[in-house]
């Protein structure tokens, strides 16, 4: 073999395992994809699955609360209204997981259409008012009486909404305050950053992006004081990115947090 | 006479919990668990009010509608149970002449009352 040949075989060698390499690699890449998939489904499956006996739960439970096979007494009303409640909570979080798993793995299909912002914003307060008053907190907006409509999936927009202020009235002591605020960016002002804020606990810089993870909970030992899923910011995140928004956090320990996220307005109807 | 309710629904336990509820407040009840059971059960005597589950397990539930209105034996209101509150979904029951759609577990106070409402 001549000098020439010994030098030239080598790269070659060195390119042909790379290329095996890579299809190893693109072979694993492929297996995880088809288990996350298989993951997703079975996620799907078996929380629909679910929702099914507990919604006959549910129906029974009421059935006997509201009298309706005899009268109770206050003592057994109670105790079947709590059955009622729990169902209920059960329910809420299975949607959430249903959502969660529907926005990751895009079974999501916007229904975009113009809607006025503010007026969503004042429904969402109202709804979570009766949460809010449980702690004395208030839920005030502070300013958007003349956007331009906005250009989204409105049912979509509500449930990034429901989350961010449902997750301030959690992580937010007694006699709060939490706080809903516009402003607008972008070359022609064709942005609107929606703000939630709130004077909670705060989140440390660390967490800033943990936050938004699936499943995760800065506190995530069982002893936390407060239990859920840990989706409501993944399902923003995902619901946002879906209108090729994004969504941030702005936040200080001890303080409170600031979450903004961007949607896109229509300025033609500026 | 009390008004014929026709629950269309494949799963046991929700049919059985609506039966002792309507039964409860004096309709009469019926059940049907598949597309075919509720297209024979709809044919057999006149139904006021059919609360139909999408997702039957030999096909759409709206696929009773169509069949039923081709041999005019349509219930006098129709309305669509569904887990999940979709606009598209909802579209397609309006649609296929559903009155309305209601989001399950529908409370029990709301459901009398669309009931009510639509048989009136």
């Amino acid at each position: 073999m001549s000098m020439s040949d010994r030098v030239g075989s080598a790269p070659k060698k060195r390119h042909k395992a790379l290329e095996a390499q890579a299809e190893e690699a693109q072979r694993t890449i492929d297996e995880l994809r088809a288990r996350d998939a298989l993951k997703t489904q079975f996620l799907s499956n078996v929380s629909h699955d679910l929702r099914t006996p507990l919604a006959a739960i549910i129906t029974h439970a009421e059935i006997l609360r509201d009298g309706m096979l005899g009268e109770l007494n206050q003592k057994q009303r109670d105790s079947v209204a709590g059955i009622v409640n729990g169902g209920q909570q059960l329910i809420d979080m299975i949607d959430e997981i249903l959502t969660y798993v529907r926005s990751a793995s895009d079974q999501v299909i916007l229904a975009r259409s113009d809607f006025n912002i503010t007026e969503l914003v004042d429904q969402v307060r109202s709804l979570n008012q009766p949460l809010a008053a449980k702690k004395h907190l208030t839920i005030e907006r502070l300013n958007g009486d003349d956007l331009p409509p906005v250009y989204a999936d409105r049912d979509k927009v509500k449930h990034v909404l429901g989350n961010l202020i449902g997750n301030a009235i959690k992580f937010t002591s007694d006699g709060g305050r939490i706080w809903i605020g516009f402003s607008r960016r972008g070359r022609e002002r064709e942005q609107l950053v929606v703000e939630v804020g709130d004077t909670g606990r705060g989140i440390a810089r660390d967490h800033y992006e943990l936050v938004f993870r699936e499943f995760a909970q800065v506190d995530a030992s069982p002893s936390r004081p407060h239990h859920g899923t840990g989706l409501g910011l993944a399902i923003a995140r995902n619901l946002v990115e879906l209108h090729s928004g994004t969504i941030w956090v702005e936040s200080e320990l001890g303080k409170g947090s600031r979450f903004f996220f961007t949607l896109p307005l229509n300025p033609a109807r500026d | 006479m009390p008004a014929r309710i026709l629950i269309v629904e494949d799963s046991p336990l929700v049919t059985d919990a609506f039966r002792v509820l309507f039964t409860a407040v004096g309709y009469e009840v019926d059940s049907a668990a598949t597309v075919a059971e509720a297209i024979e059960q709809a044919t057999s005597a006149p139904v006021d009010m059919m609360l139909l589950d999408l997702s039957l397990p030999d096909g759409n539930g709206l696929e009773i509608l169509k069949v039923l209105r081709k041999r005019g034996s349509l219930p006098r209101s129709t309305l669509a149970m569904t887990g999940h509150n979709d606009l598209a979904s909802r579209r397609s029951c309006l649609e296929a002449g559903c009155a309305d759609v209601l989001l399950k577990p529908v409370p029990i106070a709301e459901l009398l009352r669309q009931i009510e409402h639509h048989l009136a």
